[in-house]
């Protein structure tokens, strides 16, 4: 019998004790299943909405732009540029954009905000946040319309109503201040209430007029992206493109540092409490192997003195952790697969704990708290729990292999 | 002239118990022959098991050589010794200590697989062995399954399926019935004169004394009297 069929016997001494530390590694698969996959979902919502709500998982914009926004700064030739970034595979959508500061003016009030011009026939719904959070009107139907789109709290702060005049004030390319009128066609109400209580949106051609821009010329290019992850990558495989070499290629980190901060202290929270449950099971897996170890004290002796190696009396004991891993693996993925399918397809409504939804990180999320697992994710997860079996085990295996026969065979 | 296969040089062994030194083996000198079927004998404490698992490369010396065959046994790694065991020592023990989740068959098999010998020629031998030690028929039963002769048979035949040099068998009658112990006794004894297996015994049953053809007194950790039957 080689070593291997041995140490799966050894399993089956004690059944209960088995099948508990294997429940324990598979309650582990599902915890952090749940983990992961509720951050890989979350994670990604907030990035995604982030990224639908004007500047794209990746923005082109003039040199300093970013860090001291200003009309003064643009980018020209955008329909080349454009055309450029269709060609990535990695893109799914690409916006020209200008955002700028401005002041909006009722008959009643003032109110200082941000707008975004958009080209109507570049946006969708799947790409642009305030489309699908349309609540009255609708989007710009030309980019020549005089048309502005207002957040709810906006338009309340303002007193305005669909269809009432508002003078927006901003400084054009050489810094004079401009104003031009606009009627109100649509409000928004993403649930943010600093979103809806700030952000308008204006069509570019009448922005580009105001602003003395030319047709082709705007402040920013919002790249959407397929997957938000590759959006690091994207950035650094641009910048050493000619095409965008004269320009500023951010991605969404530095367009979004709170979005990327809140992720970030999140992520580690979310690790810490990983950390827990794999020390959990950890300690689970290392009594269970422990007490194997120590009741067989004597049996190893035995080997030994038939001459069983200490190398190969460890490699037997590690074999049992990495059967015991295995086991509760196949057990972990048979529980959870079906509480995945679920948490992935229906999820869990919280609507009743939150409302219509809730923002984070300036971000608005849906309140069905729903998971879901990156390819990596599922690997980094099997292979993490599986080596945390094989440590834990590491130890009462160096313990079985150091002890001298003579000891051993004292043992009762 | 008579093949020497074990030969202790000026053997000691000391213990440390608390403060207290207790030497287990005290400057013992012994040869083991080939075909020698020797018992070391003595009361509890003396000094027999100690000897044995000297022998055996179980245990270190404090001082002196065991040699088996040309190999000195303190200068070999715990590998080494693991495999010098494997290769040329058979041990049985008194309370049997098999393998429980292997069957009688995979426990004898089990130092063959070690060696790495192959399946047909492993199944051969232990069928055989199995046989010789009147198991025939019983190789799929687990310990469990067998009464305390029976497994100290299975022990036997898995000391002797790889052909050792040498067998030490640790008090091999002290767990089973005299009636018990005789029929071991006997399948023994025809080991060592049918297959000229060497056996070398730790006892103070009066059953193994009689049967065995050297005797070798142990007493506070040496050796008062070594003495052939006629």
């Amino acid at each position: 019998m080689n070593l291997n069929t041995l140490a799966w016997r050894n399993l089956w001494r004690h059944k209960r004790r088995t099948l508990i530390t294997a429940s324990s590694i598979a309650f582990g698969v599902l915890l952090a299943v749940t983990f992961t996959g509720a951050g890989d979902y979350f994670y990604t919502r907030m990035i995604d909405a982030g990224a639908n709500m004007g500047m794209g998982h990746i923005t082109l914009a003039a040199p300093d732009f970013n860090r001291a926004p200003s009309s003064k700064k643009s980018l020209q030739r955008v329909t080349q540029l454009q055309q450029q970034l269709e060609k990535l595979p990695e893109v799914k959508d690409v916006m020209a954009r200008i955002q700028g500061q401005g002041m909006f003016a009722s008959a009643h009030k003032s109110v200082g905000g941000m707008f975004f011009a958009v080209d109507p026939k570049q946006e969708n719904a799947e790409s642009n946040l305030f489309i699908k959070a349309m609540v009255e009107g609708g989007m710009p139907r030309t980019a020549d319309d005089k048309t502005i789109v207002l957040g709810v709290d906006l338009a309340r702060k303002l007193k305005l109503t669909m269809g009432k005049k508002v003078v927006y004030t901003t400084t054009d390319k050489h810094g004079d201040i401009v104003s031009a009128i606009a009627r109100v066609g649509g409000l928004f109400q993403t649930g943010s209430n600093e979103i809806d209580g700030s952000v308008a949106l204006l069509p570019m051609h009448s922005v580009q007029k105001v602003l003395g821009y030319q047709q082709d010329e705007v402040s920013v290019l919002a790249v959407i992206l397929h997957d938000q992850r590759h959006s690091h990558q994207l950035r650094d495989k641009m910048q050493n493109m000619t095409p965008f070499s004269q320009v500023e290629v951010l991605n969404w980190q530095q367009t979004q540092p709170d979005l990327a901060g809140m992720i970030a202290v999140d992520k580690s929270s979310n690790y810490i409490s990983q950390l827990l449950i794999a020390l959990l099971v950890a300690a689970g897996i290392l009594n269970t192997m422990l007490m194997s170890v120590l009741e067989r004290k004597r049996e190893f002796g035995v080997m030994m003195a038939l001459g069983l190696s200490p190398q190969s009396l460890f490699l037997l004991v590690m074999l049992e952790s990495f059967w015991l891993a295995v086991l509760g693996l196949v057990i972990g993925v048979i529980v959870t697969t079906p509480w995945y399918l679920f948490m992935s397809q229906t999820g869990i409504d919280l609507s009743g704990a939150y409302g219509d939804g809730f923002s984070f990180g300036g971000v608005l999320l849906d309140t069905v708290f729903k998971i879901r697992l990156f390819k990596e994710s599922i690997i980094a997860i099997l292979i993490g729990l599986f080596s945390l079996a094989l440590c834990a085990g590491a130890y009462p295996a160096w313990q079985a292999g150091r002890t001298p026969p003579v000891e051993s065979l004292k043992a009762l | 002239m008579e093949q020497t296969i074990v030969e202790l040089k000026n053997l000691s062994k000391i213990y440390q118990q608390g403060e207290i030194e207790v030497k287990a083996v005290d400057n013992v000198s012994l040869m083991i022959n080939k075909g020698d079927f020797a018992a070391l004998c003595g009361p509890s404490g003396s000094g027999k098991t100690s000897i044995l698992n000297l022998i055996g490369g179980l245990d270190s010396p404090t001082s002196g050589e065991v040699w088996l065959d040309k190999t000195e046994l303190a200068s070999l790694s715990s590998s080494e010794l693991a495999e010098v065991r494997k290769d040329r020592i058979g041990f049985v023990f008194q309370s049997y200590n098999l393998i429980p989740v292997m069957t009688a068959y995979e426990n004898a098999a089990f130092v063959l697989e070690l060696q790495g010998v192959e399946k047909q020629e492993q199944h051969q031998r232990v069928m055989q062995t199995l046989s010789d030690v009147g198991l025939a028929g019983l190789e799929h039963r687990r310990p469990d399954e067998m009464s305390g002769g029976q497994q100290q048979r299975v022990a036997i035949a898995r000391a002797i399926v790889t052909r050792p040099a040498i067998v030490l068998a640790d008090e091999p009658t002290a767990n089973v019935d005299s009636h018990t112990a005789e029929a071991l006794l006997d399948l023994m004894q025809d080991l060592n004169q049918q297959q000229g297996i060497t056996f070398l015994f730790s006892t103070h049953d009066q059953h193994v004394i009689e049967r065995a053809k050297r005797i070798i007194q142990v007493h506070d950790g040496k050796i008062s009297a070594d003495d052939y039957r006629a």
